[in-house]
């Protein structure tokens, strides 16, 4: 096994006054694989993410990436070094532009310089162009209708386009790590299958990818993660290929209770 | 080009021109432009009370008819495949008032006025419209433009044209000031603590009598390459107001703002701000600096309304702490809400409006606060996007 490890997270705690969302959490991912992070509501899975793409920083513990260590840095330096996030509940801006989403995606390739965008208007358009090509080709991998509704709201498609809308946005930064927090919420069955093939297909966009899944469809898990991390309590409660975990006893206890022994 | 992505053969059709249309003639948008100027000027010239009355309801009237049988639809589909065209007859519009006023003092003191709010509120626009920060103290900003006129004006040899710009360059550093609980605070906090600067800023002019205390100070008028924008304007036996310059002057003014925010809107500036306003967290996870964008924009509207209230307090001739209260700052925030947040265009229209009916219509003079906080309670509950909604963003001009 001489798989490389992307992210290497060690004793990772995450403490809110006296609940333990995390404690002492040991995680890898390795390069390339889609890792499956599940576990009963409350367990930790979000707040996994939300540790490591910045948004808070951990009580205690090591979050390495690409050799790097990443502890505590601030959301955006985080994103620069390229790890990604969907959240739970969509967090599209509504309003804006299909375009302007995904834009907000390619913030790191964007210049920002006040003479540039609002002085040197040819400069900025052909970026503009570039950002145009960018999006449709990305728009169009994964629903190619969705290119023609490039410059509509957001808030005018439906869920399934959001998510997909929400997937360009993740990867037109070219990033090396992708987090998607239940990108099936919201979603009919084939809706989720299909939303999934499409996430898996877009993997080549983005070369090496690794993703971490937050998911509740076990069907989902089963079909498409390389390697699963089952969470408790904000605990690791089990390690292994999604037919190792579905068939351990502990896992089953997690999810569906321990069975009543004594019975009057 | 849009349509180079045709090349990938999974994508049916072209991508479209955002906002394109059927291309429309630019007549219906020269009608609307050459009506709504004829509007103006009646409403202007009028004295009675009771013509007034008579236009504002004939106004409302004829707009709710263009809108029922979908002239506003006309007009917009012409100003929109015709770029420059709306921006030109806006510029045309306040040409045609000043020849149609020129000896009228009274008339293009309005509309000077009006063109200075409206760069004080296209400022105010980048700050709530855009990232969404809310100032309940852009009067007081207006006003240090005002002061530093009056102050640079009257001890010192700058140029009056730089003096506009120090009027911008000290708003925005007194604005500085406010950054730290600005950045530190959010929501209703952030309205508080700008709203404590207010109150704080007519107090404090108030009390300094080296900025002449409640009774006020004297400003000197603008002049402009040896020529003194106080006297009449004689060109061979044509004799017009001493106003026309101020409003020429305010014109280039707003041009330049309106240009300036337009500008930021349709960038990737504006797209950052925007996403600030929208949503801080999912901003910060794509690397969008919050901190950076709040500062720019909070800078930027102060120094917009610096720059107008200085220009304005040379117009005046005469400022006070009390044509800078808080009372004020709320006058500009319901131009926005009137307008439409986040809407240059809209701004325009409500500024017109603001300024210029309760001057008219004395009858209601009394009762402007009530009549406006009650049209925003309206406009809120039934128009919430306001007269003329902002549009979404396009960053290329259409042909």
């Amino acid at each position: 096994m001489n798989q490389e490890r992307i992210l290497d997270c060690t004793g990772l705690s995450m403490h809110f006054g006296g609940l333990a969302a995390l404690s002492d959490l040991d995680l890898f991912v390795n390069r390339g694989e889609v890792l499956g992070l599940v576990g009963p509501n409350g367990s930790g899975k979000t707040t996994f993410f939300n540790v490591v793409s910045g948004i808070y920083r951990p009580t205690t513990g090591r979050v390495v990436f690409q050799g790097e260590d990443i502890t505590g840095l601030s959301p955006q330096r985080i994103y620069h070094s390229g790890i990604v996030r969907t959240f739970q509940r969509s967090r599209l801006c509504l309003e804006l532009t299909v375009f302007d989403n995904v834009m907000i995606g390619n913030h790191k390739r964007l210049d920002l310089g006040f003479w540039n965008n609002l002085v040197r208007r040819g400069r900025f358009l052909a970026q503009y162009e570039e950002g145009v090509e960018r999006a449709g080709k990305l728009l169009a991998a994964l629903n190619p209708a969705l290119v023609a509704r490039m410059f509509d709201p957001v808030g005018d498609l439906p869920m399934i386009d959001r998510r997909r809308i929400e997937i360009c946005r993740a990867l037109v930064g070219r990033p090396s790590l992708l987090f998607l927090d239940e990108p099936s919420a919201g979603m009919t069955h084939d809706e989720t299958r299909q939303l999934m093939d499409e996430i898996l297909n877009m993997g080549s966009y983005s070369e090496g990818l690794s993703i971490v899944l937050i998911e509740h469809e076990m069907n989902v898990i089963r079909r498409v993660t390389d390697r699963c991390v089952v969470l408790n309590f904000g605990r690791k409660l089990f390690e292994g290929s999604y037919d190792e975990v579905a068939a351990d006893p502990v896992v089953q206890e997690a999810y569906l209770g321990k069975e009543v022994e004594e019975v009057e | 080009m849009p349509g180079s992505i045709q090349h990938n053969a999974s994508v049916p059709g072209a991508v479209p021109n955002p906002g394109s249309a059927a291309k429309a003639g630019p007549l219906a948008g020269i009608v609307a432009a050459v009506a709504v100027t004829a509007y103006a000027a009646a409403f202007l010239l009028s004295e009675s009370q009771g013509l007034i009355l008579a236009l504002l309801v004939g106004g409302a009237v004829a707009a709710g008819l263009a809108v029922r049988v979908g002239a506003h639809r006309a007009v917009a589909r012409s100003l929109a495949a015709h770029g420059r065209l709306g921006d030109g007859l806006a510029v045309g519009m306040v040409l045609a008032l000043m020849v149609i006023f020129h000896d009228d003092h009274y008339a293009l003191f309005l509309v000077a006025t009006i063109l200075l709010y409206v760069v004080a509120v296209l400022g105010l626009n980048v700050q709530l419209g855009f990232t969404g920060l809310i100032n309940f103290s852009c009067a007081s900003f207006f006003g240090i433009g005002g002061y530093t006129a009056a102050m640079l004006g009257g001890h010192t040899g700058v140029p009056p044209l730089v003096i506009l710009a120090c009027g911008g360059v000290t708003a925005a550093v007194v604005g500085s000031i406010l950054l730290l609980p600005v950045l530190r605070t959010s929501g209703h906090y952030s309205a508080l603590v700008t709203m404590a600067f207010a109150l704080l800023f007519k107090v404090f002019m108030e009390v300094n009598d080296a900025f002449g205390g409640p009774q006020g100070v004297d400003v000197a008028p603008m002049r402009l390459f040896g020529w003194d924008f106080s006297s009449d304007v004689e060109i061979g036996s044509y004799t017009g107001s001493f106003y026309l310059p101020y409003v020429l002057l305010a014109l280039a003014l707003a041009v330049g703002a309106f240009v300036l925010v337009r500008r930021i809107e349709r960038s990737w500036i504006g797209l950052s701000l925007d996403a600030v306003r929208v949503d801080e967290v999912a901003g910060a996870c794509f690397g969008i600096d919050i901190r950076r964008w709040k500062i720019t924009a909070f800078t930027a509207g102060n120094f917009l309304a610096g720059v107008s209230g200085a220009l304005y307090a040379m117009m005046l001739a005469y400022i006070s702490p009390a044509n800078f209260t808080f009372a004020d700052s709320l006058i500009f925030l319901s131009i926005l809400l009137l307008g439409g947040i986040g809407s240059s265009w809209g701004v325009v229209l409500a500024t017109a409006v603001v300024v210029v009916v309760p001057e008219k219509f004395q009858v209601i003079q009394e009762y402007r606060f009530i009549i406006y906080s009650s049209l925003v309670l309206l406009m809120i509950l039934f128009r919430p996007m306001g007269l003329l909604p902002r549009k979404v963003r396009a960053y290329r001009r259409q042909a």
